[in-house]
């Protein structure tokens, strides 16, 4: 049963719809990450559902309450800013104990919480000092505690990581999982880094402008994107516009400028009628003309356009009849510029998207 | 340029406040501890002993602590107002609030004078609807002082308080309310603390003002002293140099121990502010 829903959402700001006639559904105790560009309306939806924003339409509902109107400081809900937002005026100890003593808890129950919590994030002994003393990473496990400290019903990330070196990103990632996961608490997660997301999410939706394109969990994502434009944001850079697709038993059968392809249809869990294929740089296989191996199913003729070293692997830009593909390939010597090869795609590594 | 000459340009400036400030401070701050037999301090002895002195000190204590108040209340919520606004409104509200500081204060005084006298607006209004039966003596008093003072330094503390409220992270606001807190809450648990600096600085220079005021005290005071106007009478009117001497330092002396004592006061609500 979900814990909250988010019906039928429109906001507008300048008369510009950031979010239009958005759903969502949270079940209790997921990690769910919200994900895309810059200006896709995940932060628009995340402050929605803390409150800090009105939607000029739709409903929130919480416990199946409505909670639309029901303002920030009532909702009980925390939130973990980028920036941290720690009080600069109030030591780590006032700093988490800030919502308890709004909430009138006794000054030993405080003492107990306040401890309790920063155990939990790993910060015993750093109570006394003030947000200017610590790093960025000890910074965010403060503003962590501060909102978990309130025992929240749920809790809400702004890309928390984004202002913490590549190192520390990784460690504190799991660090949130691991909380998320021991107190079982429901976690709204934004985020732009697409590996962030999937390493800790139990479900990514990913965000276009104002819509979610795909939600599921992080496999299915990375293995079966439902649009192009998911397909296109996890890395599949290739794609190809087929003319026509023609379903028959056990494959799909597709064309393009009278090319044709196969496609294996049982190694496809979803079920739509997309007919734009899409497939990983890395999925690709080149293979020298008049290679004995070369297979004429799923091939064409291609030249070498562009070759770039890549460290552990040559980036090529194919260029064939039917468009440009980008190809990757780990090997210890390139193809030249200009050198007519195979390009082959196989069967099974082709996903077709809307 | 190498970078030990540059102290050099500060020596224009140094030498004109050296030759007109610090050293004619310092030669009337030494007169006083001069009489006829030598080293003395009789004279502020005889100072402290007069009633009437006294009286004077602390009323003119009096009226900058009330002006003080007043503007910090006044001007609190009319800086936090201004500084929520968008830049452009932001940029008008300021400019309105420093006009009164464009007028002369003369002026402004006498328009005072026009609004509170015994036959003044306030009087007549109040008369009118039966409120008093007879009119209110608001001009001459420390009262009226108080209120000029006012219309003069509000834009002071509201300056300095915009600027300092501007730079509180509005990320802070929400993360309070995010914890439970009202509105109010938000206000006096995150805006007033992070404020301090403001406070202090906007306070410090609203209370030496109003300590060191002269032309308002003098118009709109009448036959009320204030330390200045006492000052004054005694150089000008009276001649005695050495006493308005004594009184100068005495001045100096309260302003800069009220700034030291904010400064302490600041220091300890806000330790890491």
């Amino acid at each position: 049963m979900a814990l909250f829903t988010l019906q039928d959402i429109s906001v507008a700001y300048n008369k510009q719809n950031i979010l239009k006639d958005f759903n969502l559904e949270i079940e209790k105790g997921k990690l769910v990450s919200l994900l895309g560009p810059s200006g896709c309306g995940k932060t628009t939806t995340l402050r929605l559902i803390a409150g800090f924003l009105k939607a000029n339409e739709g409903k929130f509902l919480f416990k199946d309450k409505d909670y639309t109107k029901v303002p920030v400081n009532k909702r009980n809900f925390g939130f973990v800013f980028q920036n941290y937002a720690l009080f600069p005026h109030l030591s780590i100890f006032d700093n988490i104990a800030f919502g308890l003593r709004l909430r009138k808890n006794s000054k030993a129950e405080i003492e107990k919480k306040v401890m309790n919590v920063l155990e939990i994030v790993n910060l015993k002994g750093f109570e006394k000092r003030y947000p200017q003393e610590l790093s960025g990473g000890q910074k965010q496990r403060v503003a962590i505690a501060r909102a978990l400290v309130i025992e929240p019903d749920i809790l809400l990330f702004d890309e928390p990581l984004s202002n913490l070196d590549a190192n520390l990103r990784v460690n504190m990632r799991v660090e949130i999982r691991r909380i998320q996961q021991e107190l079982g608490i429901t976690t709204v997660y934004v985020s732009h880094d697409q590996e962030e997301c999937f390493s800790i999410s139990d479900q990514v939706a990913i965000m276009n402008k104002g819509v979610i394109e795909q939600l599921s969990d992080p496999a299915t994502i990375y293995k079966y994107p439902e649009t192009k434009f998911v397909a296109d944001f996890i890395g599949f850079k290739n794609f190809i516009d087929f003319d026509e697709r023609t379903d028959t038993g056990g494959k799909i059968e597709l064309s393009k400028s009278g090319y044709s392809f196969v496609l294996d249809k049982d190694a496809r869990m979803f079920n739509h009628a997309g007919k734009i294929g899409a497939i990983r740089p890395d999925d690709l296989l080149i293979r020298e003309k008049g290679d004995a191996g070369a297979v004429q199913e799923n091939s064409l003729s291609g030249r070498v356009k562009v070759s770039t070293y890549l460290g552990r692997s040559y980036q090529y830009v194919v260029e064939t009849p039917i468009g440009d593909f980008i190809v990757n390939k780990e090997m210890t010597e390139s193809y030249r510029m200009g050198q007519e090869i195979i390009l082959e795609i196989p069967r099974n590594q082709m996903v077709l998207v809307d | 340029m190498k970078k030990r000459y540059l102290y050099l340009l500060l020596l224009p400036g140094l030498l004109f406040l050296t030759v007109f400030m610090i050293i004619p401070i310092f030669l009337t701050i030494g007169t006083t501890f001069i009489n006829d037999h030598g080293f003395s301090i009789q004279g502020y002895l005889d100072f402290f002993k007069d009633r009437y002195f006294v009286e004077i000190l602390l009323t003119t204590l009096r009226v900058s602590l009330f002006t003080t108040i007043l503007c910090i209340l006044l001007g609190f919520p009319a800086a936090y107002y201004i500084s929520k606004l968008k830049q452009r409104k932001k940029a008008i509200m300021l400019l309105l609030t420093i006009f009164p500081l464009l007028t002369s204060p003369v002026v402004r005084s006498f328009s005072w004078m026009v609004i509170i006298g015994k036959n003044g607006v306030v009087n007549k209004v109040l008369l009118s609807i039966g409120l008093i039966e007879k009119p209110l003596d608001i001009l001459y008093t420390p009262t009226a002082i108080i209120i000029g003072l006012v219309h003069l330094f509000l834009p002071l503390i509201i300056v300095t308080l915009v600027g300092v409220m501007e730079n509180i992270e509005t990320d802070l606001l929400k993360a309070a309310e995010s914890l439970g807190a009202s509105r109010l809450a938000v206000f006096s648990k995150v805006v007033i603390p992070l404020s301090v600096p403001g406070l202090v600085i906007g306070s410090i220079l609203v209370f030496v003002g109003s300590f060191t005021a002269y032309t308002t005290p003098a118009l709109l005071g009448g036959k009320q002293r204030v330390i200045s106007t006492f000052l004054y009478q005694n150089a000008i009117t009276l001649n005695e140099w050495q006493v308005a001497s004594i009184v100068a330092t005495i001045m100096i002396a309260v302003t800069v121990l009220i700034i030291s004592i904010m400064n302490g006061l600041a220091k300890k609500l806000n330790p890491k502010g």
